[in-house]
């Protein structure tokens, strides 16, 4: 009974006609269709859905493998464009007195995204240190429900502290490359956008590679999966924890920086992003992160479609309709039980 | 090597074990018998580290770990492969084995373990790049011994291998238990199989309701009257 001969047993069109390989054989047809027609589609699909593959994917994370819901994730965003906002001011002016300083201009928007990443994600590990591990020593039961709450007051709490501290009104930056827009197919595409897209790309690609390929990445994945098991190979549990609401709260940042120029930051910037990154883990199968990775673009295209076809009062109506459709169908997400129905817990 | 003086553990609000002493030595193949319930379970989960002993201490290699948690002592040198196995289902056959290693700093160390346990297990060797989710009762046990032999054990303790096993596979996994003997590990196993155990270990316990009440080598439980009686069926 080898798996290899299972494969070559079922027809080929039923191996590849599954409703999971539908949606995503439609959603690259009309990415096809949409490059001919209206190249735009493509590329505000592609530059919104990397920075929502960072917020779908950290949340995937760290619901797999800590198995919490965290609906705090949006305030790591609100918390990724304060310190974005924070760095990048200071520098945008320098940059305004020598208009001529080159390398400046260039280099001037990473140490905001970078002290972004690592602000958040020191604040995710202080979550993990002062909340999630005092609770998890008390007790394990009923799990998921309290951190969800925990998860829901911090967020409660990080909005009105923003309120109170910072103050209600919008920080924003129309751009961080003061450069003229690149010309491609046709679509002009501001540098900001371009350089978001490139950031979310080699940041999934590093993410994606730490996970499948190092140790320390294999032992994260191990514990998502048994965490009695990773154990008994020796695996700190504390540590993992740390690294990955670190990982996953980082991530949340770094789009919160990135897309500044998108999203000003105000006490409530976090609230779309996480909801929209909810969206995308719940169509991929909770704890996911691959899936997740790939939800985000789905997810991304739908918004984008409506935006363009339909109206933007529509952006949040239409993608969830959708969402609640895909999962009638397919209730345990697109990319949810590809192991889980073979292995009898 | 390995020594319980009157332990006392269990769960919650459920004690189990009632005063366990025993001793497995360097290069001993020690097995735990009894019937279900008894706390064999239980002993090695205590050992390992998922569970606190209420009462008692363990020591391993002169120092007492009844306190220590799981995955110190594992890197300790204690493998524990556990009855529900505890796989990484959507990993790989080699992926599993790998996370095994995930104590071990030296590549070439890992290589050579991992070369080791696919020449004890050619099937897991075949099976290499598939998921563990998808392998049969038989490769999973295999694979979990396996995985414990990963970090290169001092001490190994293995939860009833031959449960849900057909009766060829629990050959194939008695056999590689032996080979492992020899090849030096020091074995504490849980079976409710005795008569094959008892045919195959240096020593063995017998463990009832939380308490030893036999010791004694292979040869001599096999002809005692109340192991006849209560396990052999003679």
């Amino acid at each position: 009974m080898t798996t290899a001969t299972n494969l070559r047993t079922v027809p080929l069109v039923r191996r590849y006609l599954t409703f999971t390989w539908l949606v995503l054989g439609l959603a690259v047809l009309i990415m096809i269709v949409a490059a001919i027609a209206q190249p735009s589609i493509v590329v505000d699909t592609l530059v919104t859905g990397g920075m929502w593959a960072l917020l779908a994917g950290g949340l995937a994370l760290i619901f797999g493998v800590m198995n919490i819901p965290n609906f705090a994730h949006g305030e790591l965003f609100l918390i990724g464009s304060l310190v974005g906002f924070t760095v990048f001011s200071p520098i945008q002016d320098a940059i305004l007195e020598n208009p001529d300083a080159a390398l400046l201009k260039v280099v001037g928007p990473f140490p905001g995204m970078i002290a972004a990443a690592l602000v958040g994600a020191a604040v995710g590990v202080g979550l993990e240190v002062l909340l999630f591990r005092p609770l998890r020593k008390r007790s394990r039961d009923q799990w998921v429900m309290n951190t969800f709450l925990l998860t829901a007051g911090v967020s409660v709490l990080l909005v009105n502290m923003d309120r109170l501290v910072i103050g209600n009104d919008f920080r924003g930056i129309t751009r961080y490359w003061d450069v003229p827009p690149i010309r491609l197919l046709d679509v002009s595409i501001s540098v900001d956008r371009a350089m978001v897209f490139i950031i979310a790309l080699i940041t999934i690609a590093l993410f994606s590679l730490f996970l499948q390929r190092t140790r320390v990445g294999r032992a994260m994945r191990a514990v998502a999966q048994d965490e009695a098991g990773a154990q008994m190979a020796g695996i700190d549990l504390k540590r993992i924890f740390m690294l990955t609401i670190g990982l996953s709260s980082g991530l949340a940042s770094l789009a919160g920086a990135a897309l500044l120029f998108m999203f000003p930051s105000y006490p409530d910037v976090g609230l779309q992003p996480l909801y929209l990154a909810w969206y995308v883990v719940i169509l991929a199968g909770l704890g996911n992160v691959q899936g997740a990775i790939a939800g985000a673009f789905i997810v991304s295209l739908l918004q984008t479609l409506t935006v363009f076809y339909v109206g933007v009062g529509w952006v949040d109506v239409l993608p969830t309709g959708f969402i609640i459709l895909i999962l009638l169908f397919k209730p345990s997400g697109l990319f949810g039980s590809a192991v889980k129905g073979i292995w009898e817990q | 090597m390995l020594e319980l003086t009157n332990l006392e553990s269990g769960y919650e609000l459920l004690q189990v074990l009632w005063g366990v002493s025993l001793r497995v030595d360097e290069g001993e193949f020690v097995a735990l018998l009894g019937p279900n319930g008894a706390g064999k379970t239980t002993t090695l989960r205590t050992i390992a580290g998922f569970l606190s002993p209420i009462r008692g201490d363990v020591t391993f290699q002169g120092r007492s770990i009844g306190d220590a948690a799981p995955s110190a002592v594992s890197r300790m040198g204690i493998g524990f492969v556990s009855e529900t196995l505890n796989l990484f289902p959507a990993m790989t056959v080699h992926e599993n084995l790998l996370v095994g290693a995930y104590a071990v700093k030296d590549k070439r160390q890992i290589a050579a373990t991992r070369d080791l346990v696919f020449e004890l297990f050619p099937r897991l060797h075949e099976r290499r790049d598939q998921l563990a989710g998808t392998l049969s009762g038989g490769e999973r046990k295999m694979l979990a011994i396996g995985r414990g032999l990963m970090p290169s054990p001092s001490l190994l303790l293995v939860d009833e291998p031959s449960l849900g096993l057909a009766p060829m596979a629990t050959l194939a996994t008695f056999a590689a238990l032996k080979a492992l003997r020899e090849r030096g590990v020091t074995i504490l196993l849980v079976e409710q199989n005795v008569n094959t155990t008892l045919h195959l270990v240096d020593r063995a316990y017998v463990l009832e309701q939380g308490r030893i009440v036999l010791e004694g080598t292979g040869t001599e439980l096999l002809g005692n009257s109340h192991v006849q009686e209560a396990y052999l069926g003679i």
